[in-house]
Formats: structure tokens, C-alpha cells, sequence
């Protein structure tokens, strides 16, 4: 009788897991968020000139004037302990160190989650610091926190992940979400060819970023490559082997039909690269993704990967720290339309409160060999 | 084994005593420690904050302790928290309930979750922790597909005061994490529920040939596991305004080192509610006193991995002292 | 509890052999099931390559998940061996490429893997404080310590000799299997025929009993943690050496994946029951689940509560089918 009992729970259970899933909302490519998108032109070199917008950004009540005076800042990246975030904490220790009047420290939680961040933010605002810079998680869960810090007289700059614009003074963007998607795509539909069928390799559907720029790409695709065919995207955190054994399943599973493969992560880029020339596919299966230079060399020197899509994070983080000197010093006001940020010039300001650090870079054989991150 | 768990018993009431005595101690000396360090640390908004921070994990804390001197494991309670969740928000947000009925299911989905997890236990014998093993990927793969992994927000302002607001000066979610504390503190303590725990948890055969109805005690214990983390959801969802199906990974590791920190034993029979709210209050504070004193986060967490075993070393060590010398 | 372990300790000899043979011949079949059903579906599944790389990506897992299911029929548990793993491919990765000879990059993680993990059997053992709080707290240990240590930078440019995971015995037989498979061998003769395997069931089953038998539980707990540590080494070995760079992070839930292996394999989480011929193949049908759910087209969204509702399944099939046969005689 309690086995008779237990099957049919099993069985209710399985059989609820099975029904949603052939319900598949098939309109945007797995893994895409639902917010609106803004695809750009289809031609090369067309960046859409931004509708000029007024100021989003939040303001610290009463904070104290440290005019030309040393500051200590905190940076709290998503996590600690992986490439890109050391990268761009490098950029803060050297912009730090360019301006001489900046002390800053890195300092986060071990793993990418919401909860942990926030704690480690609170933490800070506790201790006492003049400014804050950081990488959200998630746009809304750290908002309340940071606008917290606000009250409390905080500066608050973002860099890499934004918040709600409310919650942070401004935010310096890598590059725009549809930039970088009209780059990955514009270079899958020219290596794998316009009318071939790709997958995506992303770390998981949660995070923003990632499911940011594949809505983008979802949008870009359908406007300027109709026929490129999106097959499906697969899941594989932050990890090196399961990253691997998506990619290698990928292949497996439609053989010749897969002509292409998105890495959305410097973690899954590397190690499709690896999966396919495992497979002895190079030349056969195009990857395309996110990635550091350094983790990419020698697929790119092997000629399995034409191109590589990245920003310069450790510009990134030097910028962040620029933009937050600028702020405490007053030189960077709401209503400002660019930023004095050292060795790399005039920035400008972009949809009210964001600092655009460039458009992506795309690294290939010529050039990859002069980066060191 | 079963007279290991008797002479434990037999020493039980006044080594727990020491073992808290000893805890609180622990916790008193390292909290004036790193007070000296940081001004910041010892002052009442901090700790206020503090308790704040900590409640989605205490919550779950105290009928974890329940499952354990039982002698049972809740490894599903961090998925629990992240099917609730979501499913909070997806039936406000897409199914139209209006938001405190929402409220009110999620809470009551976690309930059956737990519910799910103790029939299976109780009815067909799964072990406790295959069982929530198993529900751990489930629970967390039901609340990945129902959601598709989008997130829900835009949640309306009264929403956010359990997690954000105040009464009396002291964080709304608080209040709750203390009463819950006494009314759990009390029902293990001077309940006949209460004993039938420690009597499960110590002899199970003998528990069931002296007439308690075993079964039904422990359907009750997980499913009040699972409602408390559906809580535990609810006061997370209000304090972050935001609804991921990712919320409470990792949860159940978090909870875990506070009960067993507090001197509940993993083999049940043992503990109290009072050595897991120390538990508790200790890694949080221990956690905010580091990171204020200027220790790093990958640092800290070695620290609270070490105090967890050198903790349950001494406690052990000074009951086995008393074992032997009585 | 200790009621049930005893009541599990009178089983016939013979009965108890059976009834772990059918456990393994049960999974046995569900791993040949799985592969023809996804197969019809989509023969690209069945393909050679297919089906080894399965095994090759996930040799690790199974290798892991027996020194783990010799914990868990010791009465134990260990939450730190993913943490642990990442740790020793670290070690092993930072020798290699500081140029140690391979020899010793491929042996320091096999001894500090063996010390870590005794050092926590004998924390368990003599000192009698339960292996969950142990080895949770060893896991926040190396999981910040790895961190701190290393700043997550990724180790590359290891030599191409330091591959063990791309030898290939008699050129077709790649070497991740070979060890899966020798090891997984030699560890179900040796727990089944020699004393000290034995010993091991004893010590799960009924502690008492065991020490009136002559057989010192303690001893017993310790030698089967640093067994473990042998066996988490080598498939720390296994992942390092599969890929072009080593991480030098903790990688996220292995643990789980290990423990879940180990139990769906057949292991008694009460102790005393069990074999890691069970788990190893748990470990493979784990690694085909997860393949076949990208081959059939389920929902990535849904991919973990099938996984979830699987794991239940089996689990609560052998159970019955345990209790039938018992009620049956």
C-alpha cells in the first residue's frame, strides 16, 4: 500500500516536470530575459546615436566634502577569485595608485549570490568608507542596499553589472548590451555563414548579463540575419568541465547541423574552443564568444577561434575608480556629458547616468599576442 | 550504539548546560575581542542590522533542530526557499492572485514541500537524507522551470515592510525570528511534543513500542521545515524586492552549521533550541565582526570553518571529561 | 536508528550478496534502457563518440564516488571532497607548471589528498565529532583558503606530458575509463573479500557488533578516509588533466553530484550496505541523464527537477523491491 502511495506521488510529480516542459515558450531564445530590446543597425559601424536622456541616477544625502582629499573606497565584484574580477580589480589598484589621493580595496563573497553581496555591502557601510564601488548580482535585490549607502552619504558608482539607476550615482558600461551582441552575431553570421545553425553555452539563465545580451541577440539576429538558426542554449555555471561536456554534447547531439557556438562567459568560451578541438572539428564548428586573451591564445594561435569579443577589464575597473574621484571631487555632476578618466581620455556619458567605456573589442590572431589579461 | 545514545541522554541535562555556558562564553570573549578592534561593531544599529540580515537562516534553524534530534536531515530547505519564492511572485505577477494570497500559498507550498519530503520518509522509508537530497535538485528544478528563470519585480511598497521596515525601532522580520525562537524554544522544552522528539531521536524502536506515534511526529517535523523556509522565503523576497529562482542556494549548509555549532547532535537525541540560536548569532557576528575588523571573505569563511570543528572539539572534549569522571 | 542497522545486520549472507547484486543489475539496465530509448530518438546518442565522451567527461565523478560510498557504508559522510578536489588539481596543475617533474606533479596531490582526508577520519574517529561538522567545516577551509591562496588565477601552459587524461592505453582505450573501471574492480574485491573490506560493513552496520568481533571501528573509520582521500586524488588527477587550463577554483556542487552517486548506487546512507560497482554505475547513469535531457530536447529550465525526480524514482524502486523480497523470504 505505501509503495502503491509513493509510485503515484513519484509518478504525479514526474508527470507535472514532463507536461510544462512541452509547454516551451518557443518566442525568445532560452536563456534571454523578458525586457525590452533595442537591436542596432545592420550596417557595420553603426552605433545608434542614444536619445538623449536625462539624469536616472540616485544622490548621496549630506556627504562630506572630501574635495582633493584621500579617499577610501571599497570595490564588491559579484565574487572574488576568478579572472575577470581580478582583472578589474588590478585597474582599481592601478588607477588608485595613478591618482595617489585613493585607497581601495577589493572584497566580496566567494560565490555569486545575492544574499552574500548584500551582506558584504551592509558590512561596509558599517565600517565607514567614502565611496562604494560595485558589480551587481542582481539589479533590483541590491538596490535597496546600496541606496543605504546613499542615505548614509556614500558615493556609489557601478561598473560591469548595473543596479536599478536609482540606486548608484552612475554606472560605467563596458560596452553596450547590443553593442556586444551586434558584434558576436555579426561575426558568427560570417564564420559559420548567414544561413547556419548555432547554439549557446551560458552560465546560468539567471544571471543578468548573459541573459541581457542573448535577448539582444535574439532581437539583432532576427533584424539582420533571419536565416542564421539558433538551435538551442545550455547551462553550465562557472565551470570549466561541465562547460566542457555542454559543449562536447552540443556537438555530439546534432553533428553536422551545429555550425556555431556562443561561449556568453570567459569560462564557457575556452572550453567550447577546447570541446571543439577536441572533436577535430576547428574550422568546421565557429566559436564565438566572451573571453579573456589570455585563456584564448592558443585556440586563436591554433586557429580554431577567428575572433574573440571583449572589453578591456582592467580599463574597466580603471575607469570605475576615475569616475568615482571625479565624483567626490565634483567634477562629475548629473547633467555632465563626459568624464576626464586619465590615460584613457574623455568618456562619454550615455543614457542619463552611464559612462561608456568603448565599444567591444574584437581580438583576433593579429592582435591578441599584445594583451596580457 | 543505542547504549551510546542512553548514557548521552543520561548526562544530557547538565552537560547541554555546560556545552551553551561554554558556547556563550565562546561568543561573549570573541565578541569583546573584535568590539576592541572596530567601535563600530558593538553598537546597537549594527546589531540590529545584524539580526536583521540573519533571520531567513534562523527561521529555517529552528525546526531543522527539530529534524535532527530526531535524527533525521533537511537538505531540501534551500530550494524550498527558492520554489516559494518564486512561486510568491508567479502567482501574483502571472496567475493573478492578489499579493497576500500569494503570500499565504507560498508559505503553504513550502509546508506541503516539506509535507512531500516527510510522507515519502515516514511511508515508504526513504532515508532522510536521499530523500531531500533528491527534492533538493527537484524543489530548485521546479522552481527553475516555472519561472524559466525570469525574474519577478515591482513589488508595491507595503510589501517590503516585513523585510525592510520597523516597529518599535527593531526590523520587522525580528519580531517574527524571536517569537518563533520562544514559541519553538518552549514546545521542545516543556511540550509532551517536544520529548517525543528527544525519545525518537534517542531509541526510535523504543519510542514506537512505548505507544508514540512516530510517524505522524515526523511527517509534522519536515513539513514544518518546509513551512518555516516558505517564511523564510517570504522575508527574503520582501527584503531584496526581488524574486530569482537561484534565492537560498546553499542555505541548508548555512543552517546546518548553526544547529550543529549549538550542540545538537547529527545522530539526534541531543539539543536545544537555545544552543542553535547561539549557533546562530555567533557565525553572524563572528562573519560581521571579521569582515569590520578588516578580515577579507575568503578568509573569513576559514575562520568560521575552523571555530565549527574547534568548537564541537572542546564541547566534546569537556563531555567526555564529565563521562568519565562521573 | 541503531534498531535498524541491527535489524539490517541479520540478513542471510547469501540474501545480502543477491540483493546487491540486483541493486547493480538494476542500474545496469536502466544505464542500457536509458541509451536505447534516447537512441531511437536520436542515433546520434549511440554513437561511439557520443557514449565516451560521457564516460571520459564524467570518470572523475565515479572515481570520487567510490572512495565516498566506502564512507558512507562506514556510518560517515564527507561534504568537503569537491572543495578537496579542487584543491589537489590545483596543487597537482601549480607543480606542473613550475616545472616539477610529472612524476611528482601527479603524486603530491595523492599524499596531501591521503593526509587531509585522515587527518578528518581521525578527527571523526578518536575524537568522536560527527564527519558532517568535520568536513563541513574542512570545506569553508580549503573553499577560502584555495581563494585566498591562489586569487583564482587560472593555472595554463601546463606541459602536454602532464595530460594523464589524454593517454590512451593501446590506443583506443582512453585512460580515464581504465582507471574508473580498475578502480572500481579492485575496490568491490577487495570490500568483498578481505578482512579489512569487510570491516568496513561491520563498522556501518553495527558498531558493536563490529568491536565484538574484533574489529576496531576507529581503525577502520580512518583507513577508509584515507582511502578516500587515495580515491578523491586520483580523480582530482582526472580533472586536472582534462582540460587545457585548471581553474584553480572549488567546482560549484560536486559534492552533491558525488554523495548522490554514491547513494543512487545503492549505498545505505544508515551504513553497512552497499558496493561501488552500484555507485560507479550511479555515477554513469547520472552522467547519461544529464546528456540524454540536452539529446531528447527537455527544457533546459526543467533539467534539474527531471534530474531530481529520477534520482527519487530509483531510489524508492529499490527500496521496494528490497521489501518485497524480504517480505517474500
Amino acid at each position: 500500500m505505501n509503495a502503491k502511495l509513493m509510485t503515484t506521488v513519484a509518478s504525479a510529480i514526474f508527470a507535472m516536470t514532463l507536461a510544462s516542459t512541452g509547454a516551451r515558450a518557443a518566442e525568445r531564445w532560452d536563456g534571454a530575459d523578458d525586457l525590452p530590446v533595442n537591436p542596432l543597425a545592420c550596417e557595420a559601424g553603426g552605433a545608434a546615436a542614444a536619445a538623449a536622456k536625462p539624469y536616472d541616477g540616485g544622490q548621496p544625502t549630506n556627504a562630506p566634502d572630501k574635495v582633493g582629499k584621500p579617499i577610501t573606497i571599497v570595490d564588491v565584484p559579484k565574487l572574488i577569485g576568478i579572472g575577470y574580477f581580478n582583472a578589474t580589480s588590478k585597474g582599481i589598484q592601478d588607477a588608485a595608485k595613478e591618482l595617489g589621493n585613493v585607497k581601495a580595496t577589493t572584497d566580496g563573497p566567494t560565490e555569486a549570490k545575492i544574499d552574500e553581496q548584500i551582506k558584504f555591502i551592509d558590512n561596509y557601510i558599517t565600517r565607514g568608507v567614502d565611496g562604494i564601488l560595485f558589480a551587481a548580482n542582481d539589479p533590483v535585490a541590491i538596490a535597496p542596499v546600496l541606496k543605504k549607502a546613499l542615505s548614509k552619504g556614500i558615493h556609489v558608482v557601478g561598473y560591469d553589472a548595473n543596479s536599478s539607476p536609482d540606486a548608484r550615482e552612475w554606472f560605467v558600461n563596458q560596452a553596450e548590451f547590443n553593442g556586444i551582441a551586434k558584434s558576436m552575431i555579426d561575426s558568427m553570421a560570417k564564420e559559420a555563414g548567414e544561413d547556419k545553425s548555432f547554439a549557446i553555452v551560458t552560465s546560468t539563465f539567471t544571471t543578468p548579463n548573459q541573459a541581457r545580451w542573448i535577448a539582444e541577440m535574439w532581437a539583432y539576429a532576427n533584424k539582420c540575419h533571419p536565416k542564421l538558426k539558433w538551435l538551442e542554449t545550455v547551462e553550465a555555471q562557472e565551470d570549466n568541465v561541465l562547460s566542457f561536456n555542454q559543449a562536447t554534447t552540443l556537438i555530439n547531439k546534432y553533428g553536422d547541423k551545429l555550425s556555431g557556438l556562443f561561449g556568453m562567459t570567459s569560462v564557457a568560451t575556452p572550453a567550447s574552443a577546447e570541446a571543439v578541438t577536441k572533436a577535430k572539428l576547428c574550422g568546421k564548428v565557429a566559436v564565438v564568444g566572451l573571453a579573456t586573451p589570455n585563456a584564448m591564445k592558443p585556440y586563436v594561435n591554433a586557429d580554431c577561434v577567428k575572433s574573440v569579443v571583449l572589453w578591456n577589464p582592467v580599463d574597466l575597473g580603471y575607469a570605475a575608480t576615475y569616475v568615482m574621484r571625479a565624483v567626490v571631487d565634483g567634477k562629475l555632476k548629473p547633467g555632465a556629458t563626459s568624464v576626464d578618466a586619465g590615460k584613457l581620455g574623455k568618456l562619454n556619458v550615455v543614457n542619463g547616468s552611464e559612462i561608456l567605456l568603448g565599444s567591444p573589442f574584437i581580438f583576433d590572431k593579429s592582435n591578441i599576442k599584445n594583451f596580457d589579461f | 550504539m543505542a547504549a551510546l545514545a542512553a548514557n548521552l541522554r543520561s548526562v544530557a541535562p547538565r552537560w547541554l548546560g555546560r556545552h551553551e555556558t561554554l558556547l556563550g562564553a565562546i561568543l561573549v570573549v570573541s565578541l569583546l575581542i573584535l568590539g576592541g578592534f572596530n567601535e563600530r561593531f558593538l553598537t546597537i544599529d549594527n546589531l540590529l542590522n545584524q539580526g536583521r540580515l540573519m533571520t531567513e537562516v534562523g527561521l529555517i534553524a529552528l525546526p531543522m533542530t527539530f529534524v535532527i534530534i530526531t535524527g533525521g536531515i533537511d537538505l531540501s530547505v534551500g530550494s524550498i526557499v527558492g520554489l516559494c519564492a518564486i512561486l510568491l511572485g508567479y502567482s501574483w505577477k502571472n496567475w493573478g492572485f492578489p499579493l497576500p494570497a500569494a503570500i499565504v500559498f507560498a508559505v503553504a507550498v513550502g509546508g506541503l514541500a516539506g509535507f512531500a519530503n516527510g510522507l515519502l520518509i515516514t511511508r515508504v522509508k526513504v532515508p532522510p537524507l536521499i530523500m531531500t537530497i533528491a527534492t533538493l535538485a527537484l524543489y530548485r528544478g521546479l522552481a527553475e522551470g516555472v519561472s524559466q528563470a525570469h525574474s519577478v519585480r515591482g513589488y508595491p511598497e507595503w510589501f517590503f515592510f516585513v523585510g525592510q521596515g520597523q516597529w518599535l525601532g527593531v526590523p520587522t522580520q525580528l519580531w517574527i525570528l524571536v517569537a518563533a525562537i520562544a514559541v519553538s524554544g518552549v514546545a521542545l522544552d516543556r511540550t509532551t511534543f517536544g520529548r517525543a522528539l528527544y525519545a525518537i531521536g534517542a531509541n526510535e524502536t523504543a519510542a514506537r513500542f512505548s505507544g508514540l506515534p512516530v510517524d505522524r511526529i515526523k511527517l509534522i517535523v519536515y513539513s514544518l521545515s518546509g513551512l518555516m523556509a516558505g517564511l523564510s522565503a517570504y522575508v527574503l523576497v520582501s527584503r531584496v524586492t526581488t524574486t530569482r529562482s537561484d534565492m537560498g542556494i546553499g542555505y541548508e549548509l548555512d543552517v546546518i552549521a548553526a544547529v550543529v555549532l549549538g550542540g545538537t547532535s547529527i545522530f539526534g537525541g541531543l539539543g536545544t533550541i537555545w544552543g542553535t540560536v547561539i549557533g546562530l548569532v555567533m557565525i553572524q557576528l563572528l562573519k560581521n565582526g571579521l569582515a569590520l575588523t578588516g578580515v577579507k571573505g575568503d578568509a573569513t569563511i576559514v575562520v568560521i570553518g575552523t571555530v565549527l570543528i574547534a568548537s564541537t572539539l572542546i564541547a566534546s572534549s569537556l563531555q567526555r571529561r564529565r563521562e568519565y569522571g562521573g | 536508528m541503531s534498531a535498524i542497522a541491527f535489524s539490517r545486520s541479520h540478513g542471510e549472507r547469501t540474501g545480502f550478496i543477491r540483493r546487491l547484486a540486483s541493486q547493480e543489475a538494476l542500474l545496469a539496465v536502466a544505464v542500457l534502457a536509458l541509451a536505447l530509448a534516447v537512441g531511437a530518438d536520436n542515433p546520434r546518442f549511440l554513437a561511439t563518440r557520443n557514449l565516451a565522451d560521457v564516460l571520459l567527461g564524467n570518470a572523475y565523478v565515479g572515481v570520487a564516488a567510490i572512495g565516498m560510498s566506502m564512507v558512507i557504508i562506514s556510518g560517515n559522510i564527507d561534504i568537503s571532497v569537491g572543495a578537496l578536489i579542487g584543491v589537489l588539481a590545483t596543487i597537482s596543475g601549480s607543480l606542473a607548471v613550475a616545472g616539477a617533474p610529472i612524476v611528482v606533479a601527479w603524486l603530491a596531490p595523492i599524499v596531501v589528498g591521503v593526509a587531509v582526508m585522515t587527518l578528518q577520519g581521525f578527527v571523526i574517529a578518536y575524537l568522536r565529532i560527527p564527519a558532517i561538522v568535520v568536513t563541513l567545516g574542512m570545506m569553508s577551509i580549503l573553499k577560502g583558503g584555495l581563494i585566498s591562496v591562489t586569487g583564482g588565477r587560472w593555472i595554463s601552459d601546463l606541459p602536454d606530458s602532464f595530460h594523464l587524461a589524454d593517454i590512451e592505453l593501446f590506443d583506443v582505450l582512453p585512460m580515464p575509463v581504465v582507471i574508473m573501471v580498475v578502480a572500481t574492480a579492485l575496490a568491490a574485491f577487495w570490500m568483498r573479500y578481505s578482512a579489512s573490506g569487510r570491516a568496513i560493513y561491520a563498522t556501518g552496520g553495527n558498531a558493536e557488533a563490529a568491536r565484538l568481533c574484533g574489529v576496531s571501528p576507529p581503525r577502520t573509520v580512518v583507513m577508509v578516509f584515507a582511502l578516500h582521500g587515495f580515491f578523491a586524488a586520483i580523480a582530482a588527477l582526472l580533472f586536472a588533466t582534462e582540460l587545457k587550463v585548471i581553474q584553480s577554483t572549488v567546482p560549484p556542487n560536486l559534492e552533491l553530484t558525488i554523495i548522490t552517486a554514491a547513494v543512487v548506487g545503492g549505498v545505505s546512507i544508515l551504513g553497512g550496505v552497499g558496493t561501488v560497482i552500484g555507485s560507479t554505475l550511479a555515477a554513469i547513469l547520472i552522467a547519461e541523464i544529464a546528456s540524454a535531457l540536452v539529446f531528447i530536447n527537455v527544457s533546459p529550465y526543467w533539467i534539474h527537477a527531471v534530474q531530481g525526480t529520477l534520482i527519487l524514482i530509483t531510489v524508492v524502486a529499490d527500496i521496494i523491491r528490497r521489501r518485497r523480497r524480504k517480505a517474500g523470504g
